[in-house]
């Protein structure tokens, strides 16, 4: 059973491209022994690249927690963070981070309630970037308090110390709202995930075997469990989408709460979201992309699935555009004397660098991904969509380290320069993230094999002249 | 919805009166306030890059071109906002507003999320970047009645609420209410041109009071709406 | 009691399988009596089986509703009992008191769902069950517990659908 071997001709032929849309690649004439193959073969082989991958971002990740330290034992000050700059590259990172984990949602949730087939290779991928991301967005809240060890004192529980949390407090919102995407997505990610545990015990045996099994929780395939699967993935759905909407809303609200210039708006919370939309598909893409050379997962995420992705990553940079623009605008035209500094700082003062990066990196793609070359060519999305989170994370430095560079009384202007000890905490969470992604990668089974098969399931091909189309039966 | 007890009339409302027409920048209240209330000393370099623990900072402006030159100051500390931004924003109530109408900070509660730094229009709070060290002898100078501050929290002008505390607590003792001008501040019993006034508004004939019906009178960013108790009474040619 | 056999068939195909369970189904074999494996999540109704009555929708409608509750009570009513006033607000006002009890609701229906389908399913459970490591493989397995009377016929039925694996069914650690 463990002898076959996908079939990549496409692969060998053109490295660069993508194979297309191909009756062969419907997986028809895979069995479901072969497909499972396929997908487990690939996370048993540990190479010496994958151990020297793994070794680097585990001595990024030491010496990240290396820095943590040091910034508690020795205090705030050795961050860069300075008066009125209260809040720098950490809260900058903890944005960007809530930002990448909005599209796993967006991915399984929103497109598995439209019933869009093409998500179904790709979701559990996209739901590990948002529970991974989350992950590391919550380490921020903790990392940038200045006495950590009394972090419980935000958690509400009777205490002989007569203390209460605010729940005014819009820090306090996050915590629940990230507490609660956090548990939300990994359930969800958890619960999709027990019929391929059960797939993976019955191919394993060692320690896998073990974890397997008690991943499975007994899952054996019967009908009742499978309805009944289906009915909770269906409640997840519909569940989980206002808490993501809500939760990058509650972050922006973080800064839009206040009155400081520029953040003081209303248009914030939808601005948000659509960044983190934005900068979480191209993410996800990104991600897909070196995965799927990494693990020869070619059969299952094929040119049709980053076609898609890329319309939507487009979709969403167009409306990121205009959410940006219908700010701009206001406040250009309000001519509000300091907002009218930040603009002109930000435009033609020293942060116009960044400002250009920022828009230049967020609308060229968008003119990129129009072209279908660009979509279905690995290295120029790839490409494509890094640029997409450089300007990404640009715009939220610019958002909360620009503005705080200016308030209300011009002698409280002040500058920020990043210490080594908030890289090296950036820098560890990014690594971190990677980490868990690519132990994930061999742990877990990357495609969600019964939602290929299932999906297997409601196609076939007709013949429309010349042509051979696939057609979908609506089914669910 | 209970009754807003930050817009009460009644009772005490503490307020400082700041004469921009006095004030000549010498920053004795600065330092004084550094004597009263521990306050770190953080070094120049710190300092220079926006962390010095001044509650009190003198704000200078340049005005006019070279050499028709004029330096204006205005010392600017906690506003004391009725309406204060700063807290609603922190997580733990470790900034609420006291009955007195000060806005008080609880060191102890405070875990240094530094929202309300981010949320003060004025700027006015100060954070205790590293661990506060007051090298020999300045240790044998530190004020007994106020805390020291350890590292990772915020702080800001309490307007010697120590101060107001020992005059209320001795007035009730002799069975009276603290007469105006009693309760003097570091800041205010040490400016040397009593550019500072310390007072009771909601007392008509208190001299705050009266002052900040003055025609000069004004408060900082009043367009925010926070309603400061800091009063500001505008300054002519004088502070050149 | 009557003596009951117990078997497990194993099918390629489900056009196979549906019409084997409407043989069982004249034979006289209840849709209790049979469970169904399978690897791929069929459509309701492919396998010519009935729907079952979940209390899922319940549960997690009882959940949200305690949620909802709960933060009720954290937002409106804990701030009353730890007063401190804030600047400019009410010490319980409707936009942060909406947002907390909006999160708590969807934490609750959230988890409410999680532990309702563990709890509907029966999971964890890691004991021996009937089950066949092939049904994975793309298999549909059919378990029954039948009449022993019925024997000959149950087979003969199975085998003429190009049933395999027909026996006992093996009770497996899972």
């Amino acid at each position: 059973m463990s002898e076959v071997q996908p079939t990549q001709p496409e692969q060998d032929n053109h490295p660069d491209q993508m194979p297309e849309f191909e009756e062969r690649l419907l997986l028809a004439e895979r069995k479901d022994w072969e497909i499972n193959e396929a997908v487990l073969q690939p996370m048993f082989k540990t190479g010496r690249g994958f151990w020297i991958l793994v070794a680097i971002l585990s001595a990024i990740v030491l010496w990240g927690f290396y820095a943590w330290g040091y910034l508690i034992y020795w205090g705030m000050g050795t961050a860069g963070i300075n008066r009125p700059v209260y809040w720098g590259l950490f809260i900058t990172t903890f944005v960007f981070w809530v930002g990448i984990s909005h599209a796993g949602t967006m991915i399984s949730a929103v497109l598995r309630l439209l019933k869009a087939d093409w998500r179904r290779p790709i979701t559990r991928g996209a739901e590990a970037m948002t529970a991974f991301a989350l992950m590391m967005a919550g380490l921020y809240p903790l990392i940038h308090l200045g006495r950590v060890w009394k972090f419980y004192w935000m958690i509400p529980y009777p205490n002989n110390r007569f203390m209460w949390p605010n729940f005014q407090s819009p820090l306090m919102w996050d915590m629940v709202a990230i507490f609660t995407y956090l548990i939300g997505s990994s359930l969800y990610l958890y619960l999709a995930l027990i019929p391929d545990m059960a797939m993976a015990r019955d191919y394993t045996e060692g320690w896998r075997y073990k974890l397997y099994r008690v991943l499975a929780l007994g899952w054996r395939g019967t009908e009742a469990e499978w309805h009944k699967l289906h009915r909770a993935l269906g409640i997840f759905s519909v569940a989980i989408i206002p808490i993501f909407l809500s939760v990058h809303s509650i972050v922006s609200w973080d800064f839009a709460v206040t009155i400081q210039p520029r953040w003081h708006s209303t248009i914030f919370a939808p601005y948000f979201v659509i960044g983190a939309v934005y900068s979480g598909l191209s993410a996800l893409a990104s991600i897909l992309i070196i995965v799927r050379r990494s693990m020869r997962l070619q059969e299952f995420l094929r040119s049709e699935h980053f076609d898609s992705l890329g319309k939507l990553v487009m979709v969403a940079g167009m409306a990121w555009v205009y959410f940006w623009f219908a700010g701009f605008i206001v406040e250009w035209y309000g001519n509000e004397p300091i907002v009218r500094e930040l603009i002109h700082e930000e435009v033609s003062g020293p942060l116009a660098p960044f400002f250009y990066l920022q828009m230049g990196a967020n609308i060229i793609p968008i003119i990129l991904l129009v072209f279908k070359r660009v979509r279905t060519t690995p290295v120029l999305l790839l490409g494509t969509t890094l640029l997409v989170n450089v300007g990404m994370f640009t715009e939220r430095a610019l958002i909360v380290i620009g503005s705080l560079q200016r308030n209300d009384l011009p002698f409280n202007w002040g500058t920020y320069r990043p210490s080594w000890v908030e890289i090296s905490i950036v820098a560890m969470t990014f690594a971190g993230f990677a980490l868990l992604y690519t132990l994930f990668s061999r742990i877990i089974p990357f495609v969600p094999v019964w939602e290929i098969k299932e999906g297997r399931l409601r196609y076939t091909l007709r013949r429309i002249g010349r042509l051979l189309v696939p057609t979908a039966a609506e089914i669910e | 919805m209970a009754k807003d007890a930050n817009q009460s009339d009644e009772g005490i409302r503490w307020a400082l009166v700041v004469d921009l027409d006095r004030c000549t920048g010498c920053q004795a209240c600065v330092v004084a306030c550094h004597a009263e209330n521990n306050l770190q000393i953080v070094g120049e370099k710190e300092a220079a890059y926006g962390r010095w623990t001044h509650w009190i900072i003198i704000h200078r402006y340049w005005e006019g071109e070279y050499p028709n030159v004029k330096a204006r100051f205005m010392p600017i500390m906690c506003q004391q906002c009725s309406e204060a931004p700063c807290e609603p924003v922190c997580p733990v109530f470790a900034t609420y507003h006291n009955e007195e109408g000060l806005n008080a900070q609880i060191y102890n509660r405070c875990i240094g999320t530094r929202f309300c730094g981010s949320a003060c229009p004025y700027k006015a709070r100060v954070y205790n970047w590293f661990r506060p060290e007051f090298p020999e002898p300045l240790t044998e100078q530190l004020n007994p009645d106020v805390s020291v501050r350890t590292r990772g929290i915020m702080e800001k002008c309490t307007f010697c609420i120590q101060r107001i505390r020992r005059v209320e607590i001795d007035a009730q003792a002799e069975g009276r209410s603290p007469t105006d001008g009693e309760i003097q501040p570091a800041c205010v019993q040490t400016c040397p041109t009593s550019a500072l006034i310390f007072g009771d508004l909601n007392d008509p004939n208190s001299h705050v009071s009266q002052l900040a019906h003055s025609r000069r009178s004004f408060r900082l960013l009043p367009e925010l709406g926070t309603d400061p108790g800091v009063i500001y009474l505008k300054g002519g040619e004088v502070n050149v | 009691m009557d003596k009951t056999n117990n078997l497990i068939a194993l099918f390629h195909e489900s056009t196979d399988t549906a019409e084997a369970i409407d043989e069982l189904h004249t034979l006289g074999i209840d849709d209790e009596k049979m469970v169904v494996i399978t690897g791929v999540p069929y459509p309701h109704g492919a396998l010519g089986r009935q729907v079952e009555w979940l209390t899922l929708p319940y549960i997690v409608a009882v959940g949200a509703l305690a949620g909802f509750l709960f933060g009720l009570f954290l937002a409106v009513i804990t701030p009353h009992l730890y007063r401190l006033d804030i600047g400019g607000h009410p010490p319980v006002g409707f936009p942060p008191a909406a947002i907390i009890i909006f999160v708590f609701t969807m934490m609750a229906t959230i988890v409410s769902t999680f532990l309702g389908v563990l709890w509907e399913m029966n999971f964890p459970r890691f004991g021996p069950a009937p089950y066949h490591k092939l049904v994975t493989a793309g298999h549909l397995a059919v378990l029954l517990e039948y009449p022993a009377t019925l024997d000959s016929q149950v087979r003969q039925v199975l085998e003429s659908h190009k049933a395999h694996h027909i026996g006992e069914p093996e009770r497996m650690a899972l």
